[in-house]
């Protein structure tokens, strides 16, 4: 399993404890990834995650609840390839998406 | 000693003061900047002046330098009214300077310092007779003056109605630029009001400064003429200084900036992915025309007017460029068609990424080891590309070619492959492309294939540009299409005479150069109506994966503004080459969108199902 | 001296339109540019939630509308101010005009890496009632399916083919489908690829309960990013089962697209030329969305059924009766 991030993670996303600076900040900057409603195509689609279990989706939301830890290594797994923007019924940057969350949380 | 001192203060007044230390500034600067750029220059750019240096190259450069320096020659060939504009304030300026060098070398008796020849007229002796030559370089100059003048009032014109100019926008300007450009404006218009008082107070005859001189003395008499010519040349003279100080600071640093980069061009230095001192060249060359803003489909279209070369490159240059600014660009190339100065825009747009963003990449992509699921066998290979793996209709059309062909195919990347490495690279990873690019690589090597063949656009120009793939021929499936057609190994049924039209994919044409492949298979077919504006011209398609930060509303936008222009040509059938492309064309088009190989399969003798 | 009221389309809100004007003693026309009327009831098999046969419901609805004149196999070119245009080239007067002109389904070609028109086992839901209809659902080469996939939010809610609206029946057109399948092959297996179900009307709910209970229909929470064809022609298909949170792929038999409707094509220029407000969707707006529902606010123009939104059977029809009340208060203040 090279799924850094969810090894001696407490289960439940604790939204009174998380903080949530980041992600806001991120969704000032680019609102529609807001509007994902998990349709789950990107993942489907995903040439990284074909190979791996990298799972675009899943980080994004993560990040969206304020849980960052492990987004970054994650993130650096994807190929920047686009399908998944193709993909998307939601219209979202995804390949942006993905270059915000790898600026915003090196340092995680 | 005595007599220099005198004779140096012969031609002096106070009023030469400020445009002496303006001359010095500028010259102390713009040489320091270049000599530090080229000092810095990596060793092999080095190797190539000098290798350049006493070659033809020197020569093709001193042309160019005045073809373009000077007359302007490719605005003109943009916009014949901007050509003139820059010509006349820059060749004119430069006759000026020649001309009024050449007038007070031959009238100015002993040693005459540098503002002499600049203020020729000042210093010029009233009672001295100079013959025909004197009173024919005296209408000359006032000729150049007016020639330089009526540049300087269509750039007044221009900036009050930049659309009469022929451009729907003009450049917005920084403090700075509008410092130089408040003196450039004013300069001549003085030296006019300077030269004509001088000429009226000392009798001094020519068809313009001498004529205005006569009449302003006439009607407001000697004492106030005097009075005015003073602070005339004193403004004149302080105008210069200004100009001059902000020169190297402002956009006027391509005045001077483009010669080096028109010799350094010359012997072949380009700027690269990554950042070097070349670049700066290229930056302050930018005379920030603007000719770049109006064929830029993000500000035609998508209403983003910042992000444009112009701003672009005004903000590196000042250190201000932002990851926004930086990433809102297609890189589709048509800014880049157009400058006048030849400025490698996509380029310097992807080094600057790479500057912001690119991170070591040691241990990234650990997991595409060893990792092979390519299906077949053959000399030739084909690579889908991520993209393509979405339009399932080319894949089919595809199987359904190598089939009729008798090819014998090596499918790299048929049940999902590993990316070719561009779209990381277009997004400033220059490093973890590298590691898409050498797994890549070594797969291509351990199938021994002999020819690549690639319906993706933007992998084609990475295999062809960064894979150095020795042994190995790479082609677009629009160039192998058509070597197969002219082999004769595709029996095809007789051209149905079809209307199609042909979208150039930014990638294929302004990025790779193939205009012509694709429209022989068009029309090997059926028959080609060309859009209006097409190959080097043609418009993006708005999915540019360069582009990482413009929403789908924007996107869709671009897509939408060229649905008509298709329509207009009266196919059928829209044909284009690249799978992005093809995706964003059937989205907002009525027409039916095909891959240049869907056309070619269902014509197909015999029908040959994959 | 009667009062002449055009109708056009002749599907099922047309036809509601002509009976409700026939009760309230106005003689209707109604101008359908097929060669019959029923409109897209014509090509269904049964309707949810009660498995009703459609032809009983189109019967009920011919026989209300029997004395109205009909004419078809003639379109509609322009609306003009007192009457309309035809495609026969004549003109016809009105008192009123009633827009029923209905909806497109989405060209599931559109979504090219769906593989519609493109593998042999891929469908849509349109074709399936069809094979209901004609009595035989198969595989191309006519084998019985023995695994089937519906893939819901085909053209709906896509801003990747411009159609950003939900259109409301499709998740119950689904989910009946693919009862009717397992009906039909009670060895096979049926799945429903999702984002949303959306059970809005009365007794969908409770279908949805018996498909899952009683039929024993898998529902995968994700949407089928692509598909592709195997040897044996049948179709490979990519998803995400978002609630494990993992990527899903299965080989099915048959792969059926849950097909949206998209606004008519005709809106555009009637709303251009009428100056009445088209929706971001491309379906037109009625004047009010509460009290004026069939009211175009051009006076004399009103509409009726899914010339305005997407819309169930039923709600279609009694637009048609809401429609005849608007244009008889509409002729009667006149």
């Amino acid at each position: 399993m090279d799924f850094g991030f969810s090894i001696n993670r407490p289960r439940a996303v604790d939204l009174d404890k998380n903080d949530l600076s980041v992600s806001r900040k991120a969704l000032m900057e680019m609102p529609e990834w807001q509007a994902c409603i998990g349709c789950g195509g990107c993942t489907a689609t995903c040439t990284a995650g074909n190979l791996t279990q990298f799972n675009f989706r899943k980080v994004h939301t993560l990040v969206r609840r304020g849980d960052y830890q492990g987004a970054y290594e994650e993130m650096n797994k994807c190929m920047l390839c686009g399908k998944c923007r193709l993909v998307c019924p939601r219209g979202i940057n995804t390949r942006g998406v993905v270059m915000m969350i790898k600026r915003l949380l090196s340092e995680y | 000693m005595e007599n220099i001192g005198t004779e140096i203060l012969h031609y002096y007044d106070h009023f030469v003061v400020p445009f002496t230390v303006g001359v010095i500034v500028l010259f102390t600067v713009v040489i320091y900047k270049y000599v530090r750029w080229f000092v810095k220059l990596p060793g092999a750019d080095k190797h190539l002046v000098r290798k350049g240096l006493f070659t033809r190259s020197t020569l093709g450069a001193c042309v160019e330098v005045v073809s373009e320096s000077l007359l302007h020659r490719k605005i003109f060939k943009v916009n014949p009214k901007l050509g003139y504009m820059h010509m006349s304030l820059a060749f004119g300026w430069f006759l000026l300077i020649a001309v009024g060098w050449v007038e007070a070398s031959m009238h100015l008796t002993g040693i005459v310092p540098l503002h002499a020849h600049v203020f020729y007229k000042f210093f010029a002796d009233p009672n001295a007779d100079y013959g025909v030559s004197g009173q024919v370089l005296a209408n000359v100059m006032d000729l150049l003056l007016l020639f330089v003048l009526s540049g300087v009032s269509l750039a007044w014109f221009k900036r009050m109605r930049s659309r009469a100019m022929g451009m729907k926008r003009a450049t917005k300007h920084t403090a700075g630029d509008r410092i130089a450009l408040f003196a450039l404006w004013f300069i001549f218009p003085v030296r006019l009001l300077a030269e004509s008082a001088t000429s009226g107070l000392k009798g001094m005859e020519s068809f313009l400064t001498g004529n205005i001189g006569h009449w302003m003395v006439s009607v407001f008499g000697v004492y106030n003429i005097e009075q005015f010519s003073g602070v005339m040349w004193w403004t004149y003279s302080v105008l210069l200084a200004v100009f001059f100080v902000s020169m190297p600071f402002s956009r006027y640093m391509h005045i001077f900036t483009e010669i080096p980069l028109i010799f350094l061009r010359r012997y072949r230095l380009r700027s690269t992915e990554r950042h070097k001192t070349y670049d700066h060249f290229q930056i302050e060359a930018c005379s920030r025309c603007g000719i770049c803003i109006d064929p830029c489909q993000l500000q035609a279209d998508a209403g983003i007017t910042n992000v444009q070369s112009v701003y672009f490159l005004r903000d590196r240059r000042y250190h201000k460029l932002s990851g926004a600014v930086a990433e809102n660009c297609f890189m589709c190339g048509r800014c880049e068609t157009k400058c006048p100065v030849g400025i490698e825009l996509n380029t310097l747009r992807l080094n600057s990424r790479t500057k912001m963003f690119d991170v070591p990449a040691d241990g990234r992509y650990a997991y595409v080891r060893g990792m092979d699921t390519s299906k077949g066998e053959g000399k030739v290979g084909f690579f889908a590309g991520c993209m393509t793996l979405l339009n399932p209709k080319t894949l089919r059309a595809m199987e359904a070619i190598f089939k009729a062909a008798g090819e014998d195919v090596w499918w790299a990347d048929k049940d999902g492959g590993v990316c070719c490495g561009r779209p990381l690279k277009l997004a400033g990873e220059v490093s973890a492309a590298a590691k898409m690019m050498e797994f890549n690589k070594s797969l291509f090597e351990k199938h021994n294939i002999t020819t690549l063949v690639t319906s993706c656009p933007i992998c084609l120009r990475v295999f062809r540009e960064e894979y150095d793939l020795k042994g190995i021929e790479i082609l677009h499936h629009s160039q192998y299409i058509l070597r197969l057609m002219e082999q004769g190994r595709l029996s095809m049924e007789e051209s149905d005479g079809r209307l199609f039209t042909y979208h150039d994919p930014c990638e294929l044409g302004r990025g790779s150069g193939i205009y012509d492949e694709p429209r022989a298979v068009i029309n090997a077919v059926g028959r080609l109506a060309e859009v209006s504006q097409n190959r080097e011209e043609a418009f993006c398609c708005g999915s540019g994966l360069a582009n990482i930060s413009i929403d789908d509303r924007g996107q869709n936008k671009i897509s939408a503004a060229l649905a008509d222009r298709f329509a207009e040509t009266g196919a059928e059938e829209v044909v284009t080459a690249c799978p992005l492309c093809k995706k964003a064309i059937a989205r907002n088009t009525p027409l039916p969108v095909a891959d240049i190989a869907e056309i070619v399969s269902a014509r197909l003798g015999g029908r040959q199902q994959a | 001296m009667t009062k002449k009221v055009i109708i056009i389309g002749g599907g099922p809100a047309g036809m509601q339109t002509a009976a409700s004007l026939l009760d309230l003693g106005i003689k209707p026309v109604i101008i359908e540019k097929s060669d019959r009327i029923g409109g897209k009831l014509n090509d269904w098999h049964q309707l949810f939630p009660t498995f009703t046969p459609a032809h009983e419901v189109l019967a009920k609805l011919k026989g209300s509308m029997k004395d109205a004149r009909v004419i078809t196999g003639t379109a509609v070119e322009s609306i003009g101010k007192d009457g309309v245009s035809l495609s026969d080239g004549s003109t016809m007067e009105a008192d009123a005009v009633v827009v029923a002109s209905g909806f497109n389904l989405f060209r599931a070609e559109l979504k090219e890496e769906l593989g519609y028109t493109i593998y042999d086992n891929v469908y849509t839901t349109v074709d399936i009632e069809h094979m209901l209809n004609d009595g035989k659902v198969a595989m191309k080469d006519g084998r019985t399916p023995q695994r089937i996939a519906f893939l819901h939010c085909v053209g709906s809610r896509d801003e990747k083919v411009n159609q950003r609206h939900c259109s409301k029946v499709c998740c119950v057109t689904g989910v009946k489908q693919a009862m009717e399948l397992k009906a039909m092959f009670p060895q096979s297996e049926v799945y429903n690829f999702y984002m949303d179900i959306r059970m809005f009307g009365p007794g969908y709910e409770e279908m949805y309960r018996r498909a899952q209970e009683e039929f024993n229909i898998h529902f995968v929470r994700g949407r089928i990013s692509e598909a592709s064809e195997t040897i044996d022609r049948r179709v490979q298909i990519k998803a995400e089962d978002t609630l494990i949170g993992r990527p899903l792929k299965m080989t099915v038999d048959m792969l059926i697209l849950i097909v949206g409707m998209t606004a008519g094509e005709s809106n555009r220029r009637f709303a251009e030329t009428k100056g009445v407000e088209l929706q971001p969707s491309g379906f037109v707006a009625p004047a009010d969305s509460f009290t004026l529902n069939t009211c175009s606010g051009v006076p004399n123009i009103f509409y009726a059924g899914t010339v305005t939104a997407p819309k169930n059977l039923g709600e279609s029809i009694n637009e048609g009766v809401a429609a005849a009340q608007q244009v008889a208060r509409y002729l009667n203040r006149r």
